[in-house]
């Protein structure tokens, strides 16, 4: 379910023909230190977390956000 | 993503979403795939990072037809930009600058001293708008009993930033003070977006710090809606008249009623602005006339209207009648009804009509109206004031013409006395103004700002004309202009316009023969005068033909004509006393 949502989250932002856990920051078009805020700001939305500036730059791949959200008690699923 | 889902964004999907369609956005612009029917080039300048907004701008922007192109400044860059007259900003020369900045001391004198400087330099350096900020004064110790000095200190800092400036015509005033206070501070600042991005906002405040920046821009380019077209039935009061009778509606100080009692004085505000009202409504036309004459709790009377159209034909007709009868385009028009399914119907068949997505519950109506930009203007003049009064008297004007027997009796009984005179300090506003404005009596349809127009009135090679008209029923204001490029060789006739509503009453040749014995008077034997013809000025086509110029080419752009001035003769005037 986490993967489902993350997988809405990103193809609405970003150009991507296929969802895997191995998109990171270094292979998806668009997805630069700019747009990781608004990444952030919109998995903040979308699992009602609240996610600290030292988490966040740490979350640059699919596979770590899965990873950290399955960590968050609040991670409503 | 399409461009049909980009128009549906509403900025609460979240900044990331808005981003990616501000990118398309771009794209289109840069390869001109684009097509939108205004354009604008500004630039945003600031202490904190301005991408995120810059982004919901191009949006929004987008979704109005308004495509923006943006400088954006380095980040930290504001000082260096507005002090250096080789900067990137001054090269790139937008018309409008965002001056974003967070107030860097708690001490007055030297934030004020710091802002005044790099509003000269701007002035200096630069020919286009600069639009500068109040600081937000939001609580840093909501709970605290001693009363917030920083605050209190702010607050000053504001009220100085806007007695300074507001009434510099170049100056633009985003008071962010208050828009944080409308918002709410604790829903507008955000540290968290400070810490990760330097924007001190949140998401969800910048969509709205957007829509106040595109205010800028519209009225700046003098793009704001003329009128505000309503619907009767549960739009002004509550109940169908034609059903509940006058006793049966409901309009007054309780509730139900007193929505509809806020939503007008809304109304009344707009229109004591100069925007100008009318009613498109499915009614019996004296079922609506006996409400607003007669109903006790009414706000909005017959008077404040400048075309009634009530009777049972479809709206979009009706709306195409209420633009013809004031003179105005559709696309000039705001409509404002209850019912989804007549909003449907306008906004499949007249598009260029704003109309408005109202909430069902009614006690919203005011509110939904003051949260649109479409109506706002850069500055009120003092025929934006007395418009209502002058449509008003226009529509007694109509009924009198009807009661003569001819177009000759009718003007002649008119007793109208024409005004001309070189624009002094108090008409630049307003010629400016008639050149943002008048979209069909205008040969040339050149838009200037008011920065434009006071060069010229300084420079000794333009002359400015200004026209008033007053007759039996009152003022109609200044309602004429014409820019004169007056060099010793050499006159041309840059711009040549008259407000539509005294279109037919022989008030232009006064204005012409006045600039043409101006010209003879200073040794000119000839005059020339262009014609551009654009998709609302087909009224004109003829014009110069029609006061003695002749044709000198037949370029499809730009029709040049000239006029001899040998031995010129003034014409007669048989309907008007010129002083």
């Amino acid at each position: 379910m986490i993967k489902d949502r993350l997988e809405t989250i990103f193809r609405q932002s970003f150009e991507i023909e296929q969802f895997t856990e191995d998109l990171s920051i270094d292979n998806v078009h668009g997805w630069d230190s700019m747009a990781h805020v608004g990444l952030i700001l919109a998995l903040q939305k979308e699992f009602a977390i609240s996610i600290p500036p030292v988490d966040a730059i740490e979350l640059t791949s699919v596979s770590g956000i899965i990873k950290y959200l399955m960590n968050q008690r609040g991670a409503s699923d | 993503m399409d461009w049909e889902s980009f128009k549906k964004l509403k900025g609460d999907e979240g900044w990331l979403v808005i981003r990616r369609a501000a990118k398309a956005i771009q794209d289109a612009l840069r390869q001109k795939t684009g097509k939108f029917k205004h354009q604008a080039d500004i630039a945003f300048v600031s202490s904190y990072t301005t991408d995120p907004l810059a982004d919901y701008v191009q949006v929004f922007s987008a979704q109005n037809d308004l495509a923006v192109n943006q400088y954006i400044a380095p980040y930290g860059q504001f000082n260096q930009e507005l002090l250096n007259p080789q900067s990137e900003l001054y090269r790139t020369s937008p018309r409008i600058t965002f001056l974003l900045i967070e107030a860097e001391s708690d001490a007055i004198d030297e934030q004020m001293s710091h802002l005044g400087g790099l509003v000269d330099a701007f002035l200096k350096n630069s020919t286009g708008i600069l639009v500068i900020n109040t600081f937000p004064a939001c609580p840093s110790w909501p709970l605290n009993v001693l009363p917030d000095q920083r605050r209190i200190l702010i607050e000053k800092l504001n009220t100085g930033i806007i007695e300074r400036y507001q009434s510099n015509p170049r100056i633009q005033i985003l008071d962010l003070d208050a828009l944080v206070a409308y918002f709410g501070c604790q829903n507008a600042m955000s540290p968290q977006m400070m810490s990760m991005a330097r924007i001190p906002f949140s998401e969800a405040f910048l969509g709205m710090l957007a829509r106040r920046i595109i205010s800028h821009i519209t009225a700046t380019l003098g793009l704001a809606r003329k009128c505000l077209v309503l619907d009767c039935d549960n739009t002004l009061w509550g109940g169908i008249i034609g059903e509940d009778g006058l006793d049966g509606i409901q309009i007054g100080h309780d509730s139900p009623g007193r929505e509809y009692l806020e939503f007008q004085k809304a109304i009344i505000e707009l229109y004591e602005q100069g925007v100008i009202l009318a009613i498109n409504s499915k009614n019996n036309y004296d079922d609506v006339m006996q409400v607003l004459n007669k109903h006790p709790q009414m706000l909005l009377r017959e008077k404040h209207f400048a075309s009634i159209i009530v009777n049972w034909e479809p709206k979009p007709q009706n709306m195409q009648k209420i633009a013809e009868q004031i003179n105005i385009g559709v696309d000039s028009i705001v409509f404002i009804d209850d019912n989804p399914a007549e909003r449907q119907m306008i906004r499949q068949l007249l598009p260029q009509v704003e109309t408005l997505e109202m909430p069902a519950d009614p006690s919203l109506f005011a509110r939904t109206l003051r949260e649109t930009g479409f109506f706002t203007r850069a500055y009120l003049t003092d025929e934006d004031k007395n418009r209502g009064h002058i449509y008003a008297a226009q529509r007694k004007r109509e009924q009198f013409q009807q009661s003569c027997a001819t177009l000759e009796d009718f003007l002649k009984s008119l007793e109208m006395v024409v005004s001309i005179r070189p624009a002094g300090k108090n008409d630049i506003k307003r010629a400016a103004q008639l050149t943002q404005r008048t979209n069909q009596f205008n040969l040339t349809t050149r838009r200037y700002t008011d920065a434009d127009i006071a060069a010229m009135a300084q420079n000794p090679n333009w002359r400015i004309y200004v026209l008033g008209l007053k007759d039996k029923f009152g003022d109609n204001g200044t309602v004429g202009l014409a820019l004169v490029e007056a060099k010793a060789k050499h006159w041309r006739i840059d711009t040549f316009l008259m407000s539509c509503r005294v279109i037919g009453r022989q008030v232009e040749d006064a204005l012409i023969d006045r600039i043409c014995r101006d010209a003879a008077k200073a040794g000119r034997t000839s005059i020339s005068a262009e014609y551009i013809p654009t998709a609302k000025n087909n009224l004109v086509i003829g014009f110069w033909d029609k006061m003695g110029f002749e044709k000198e080419n037949v370029d499809a752009k730009l029709v040049r004509y000239s006029r001899q001035l040998k031995n010129y003769q003034p014409p007669k005037f048989l309907y008007l006393k010129i002083v």
